[in-house]
């Protein structure tokens, strides 16, 4: 009897799954045009600037509505890649420069060269506006970038008795000084994520001269020299000379490593910059932190970014709308107020500016959007092959290194040889 | 020694259950932490100070509890789809003989070894011609498509424990082939149309990739969809509100366990003795 009611119950799902499928779905073919936005905005704030910023559009465009499609950064690559191949991509797509070439190369975005109009395209820092741009044509436009920074508890840099540095940007070499004078009584100077050790030292090699790759697409080169390998090598001497490196921090995630920061275990951390927001939130009562000045190497402050962007479907039906609603999306106040939310930097100088000024009394912020002038092109994003040798070749290399497993000749050895792997298969 | 030997399988087996559920334990315990002590070194089971607020934002945040509903309406169609079909095939699976059987058996084999990513296009593509990409019918047809090969692996397994024997005593009393069925092999194979029910609800409640690919509209989302997008960018993850979603969504699954967990012992030699 039970299990005829379970029957019952379930068959009754069963049409009631039906008659939802039939409600499911419909579109209206006449009145205004109609942009699908799918956006990855994950933090509640940024989530609700998005929709503030595509509400405000459509109340003052009324033939022109965009509406969200929310979804998740993780696992979009695998979704876009088959809405693309399937031709049911949306109109209007949020990904990043470091994952949208495959889909530039596939020519799957809109040019989007005609719609950036002088002013904003001198607004764009130069090197952000290269990561976005493919064979000379511009397929996105950025939207918030990050950087890497240091943050530093105050109180263990005074106890240990170093100034907290003050001037435009900091040396790695003065990094290390600090770090060596603040490890003492069980505190380590330097905490810093490296589980995932890619991504932060491709980024950070401008600043020592390091390129990593030259040419595009399937036809570019790896050069692992002096300045691909010196920050390598500079934490390895770190943690093991100077032994100032917490050394369960280099098998952690960025985000692990603010735990021990929080707790006094490390001085100062490396992190990107968008942690400002959770050290701000979820750090000790009365912990006293603060922002170093952007890092600098032999070759300067430079770091490769690959920011966060939007781009317009080529097979979308109203290109051009969807191009002017993403040009309404970056203007000054909309990208102030979403990076803001997001805790990240603004790809123009004037929305640099204008947060800036909003922001010139909160902790950390003037020298994270001081960071931000110094993003230059990232030559790894124009790599097909990148994404792949980062996770399977780089990324366990780098971890061998750390690990004291190889020496730098090896490190060189695999990062080149396993490049010539992945390009060859 | 005999006097300890109880109670020495009471402790192994209280042990055994604490292993098993110190991950649900957790994850509760980590739903009702705020993201401070979360993201702390301090580790306990019992939270500093209770933050419900948690459970406030994985319920307004991203329409939690419509993707629920989506989720139970696909998994429970997808369940009762599979079970429907893979009952009288399994039977006949199961008493085949011959070649037939071998591919049958064969089919179920390769079919299990293909990987999702080489079958989602054309899945996809497929189903757009169909009407039914971004839809919760064309997600059922999967995922009871996905799910078949084992149920039918599984349930043809528990049909070849029925001993032939039986049938065929019950053919000799004068029953008709379907009486048998009826009366003899269904009640003999209940707790494994139960069991293979458990196991298709769950792979469909918390399938994600399926999902993730094919549905488009939010209002489709299932529930591991909406829970992946507490998972954000650059490593953040909204750690509270994301296990206060896995707490709620586990509850289903332990309602319909709950429901079917007496049916797997009931009737587990019903119809075995004629009464």
């Amino acid at each position: 009897m039970k299990t005829r009611r379970l029957l019952a119950a379930a068959s009754l799902m069963v049409t009631a799954l039906l008659v939802a499928a039939c409600g499911s779905g419909s579109g209206d073919a006449s009145g205004p045009v109609t942009l699908t936005f799918q956006s990855l905005s994950d933090q509640p704030a940024a989530i609700a600037e998005t929709q503030k910023i595509v509400g405000a559009w459509n109340t003052a465009h009324p033939d022109v509505q965009v509406k969200i499609v929310q979804a998740g950064w993780d696992s979009v690559y695998d979704k876009l890649i088959t809405q693309f191949n399937a031709g049911t991509a949306p109109d209007i797509v949020h990904y990043e420069a470091a994952g949208i070439e495959p889909f530039a190369e596939d020519d799957y975005l809109a040019d989007l060269t005609p719609y950036l109009s002088q002013a904003k395209h001198d607004d764009f820092q130069k090197g952000v506006l290269d990561s976005v741009t493919f064979g000379g044509k511009v397929v996105a436009f950025p939207t918030e970038v990050q950087s890497y920074v240091v943050f530093a508890n105050k109180k263990l840099l005074q106890q240990a008795g170093v100034a907290v540095p003050t001037g435009k940007t900091m040396t790695w070499d003065q990094l290390r000084q600090i770090s060596k004078a603040t490890t003492k009584g069980g505190t380590y100077g330097l905490g810093w994520g490296l589980s995932s050790p890619t991504a932060a030292f491709v980024a950070l090699a401008p600043g020592f001269g390091g390129k990593y790759f030259q040419g595009t697409g399937d036809q570019a080169n790896l050069t692992v020299g002096e300045g691909e390998t010196a920050l390598p090598k500079l934490v390895d001497e770190m943690a093991y000379q100077d032994h100032s490196v917490l050394p369960v921090t280099l098998t952690q995630s960025g985000s692990k490593a603010l735990a021990p920061f929080y707790a006094g275990q490390t001085a100062m951390t490396v992190q990107g910059s968008y942690q400002a927001a959770n050290i701000a939130k979820d750090a000790p009562k009365g912990f006293d932190w603060v922002v170093l000045p952007p890092l600098a190497g032999p070759a300067g402050p430079a770091q490769a970014a690959s920011p966060q962007t939007l781009s317009v479907n080529k097979d979308s039906a109203h290109v051009k709308e969807a191009a002017e609603f993403i040009d309404y999306f970056t203007n000054t106040d909309n990208l102030a107020a979403m990076n803001e939310a997001d805790a990240l930097i603004p790809p123009t100088n004037s929305a640099r500016q204008a947060l800036a000024t909003k922001l010139a009394s909160k902790t950390g912020w003037d020298q994270i959007l001081a960071s931000g002038q110094y993003i230059t092109s990232a030559p790894y994003l124009f790599a097909s092959k990148y994404p792949q040798w980062k996770d399977t070749i780089a990324t366990p290399a780098y971890q061998q290194f750390l690990a004291q497993k190889i020496d730098a000749n090896g490190l060189t050895t695999q990062l080149q040889n396993g490049w010539k792997s992945v390009t060859t298969n | 020694m005999r006097l300890l030997v109880r109670p020495a399988q009471y402790v192994a087996l209280a042990l055994y259950i604490l292993f098993l559920g110190f991950p649900l334990l957790w994850l509760m315990s980590a739903s009702v932490k705020s993201s401070g002590e979360l993201n702390s070194l301090t580790v306990s089971l019992l939270p500093q100070e209770w933050h419900w607020e948690n459970y406030t934002e994985a319920l307004t945040r991203q329409g939690l509890l419509h993707s629920a509903w989506n989720s139970l309406l696909v998994a429970l169609a997808s369940t009762v789809l599979s079970i429907i079909i893979s009952v009288p095939a399994s039977y006949v699976l199961a008493r085949l003989k011959g070649k037939v059987r071998i591919a049958g058996v064969g089919w179920i084999l390769v079919s299990q070894v293909f990987p999702v990513v080489l079958i989602i296009l054309p899945l996809f593509l497929i189903l757009r011609t169909l009407g039914l990409a971004d839809n919760l019918v064309g997600l059922t047809l999967v995922h009871t498509t996905y799910m078949l090969p084992f149920a039918l692996w599984m349930l043809q397994g528990y049909v070849a424990a029925i001993p032939t024997e039986l049938e065929e005593a019950g053919a000799m009393d004068g029953a008709s082939r379907f009486t048998v069925l009826r009366t003899i092999v269904f009640p003999l194979l209940a707790p494994g149309v139960v069991a293979t029910a458990m196991f298709s609800f769950v792979s469909s409640w918390n399938e994600f990739f399926f999902a993730l690919v094919l549905l488009q509209s939010p209002e489709n989302y299932t529930l591991p969809i909406t829970l992946n997008t507490f998972v954000g960018g650059e490593g953040r993850t909204a750690l509270g509100p994301l296990a206060a979603g896995a707490v709620l969504a586990a509850i289903p699954s332990i309602v319909f366990f709950s429901i079917l967990r007496r049916k797997l012992t009931s009737g587990l030699m019903a119809g075995a003795v004629k009464g």
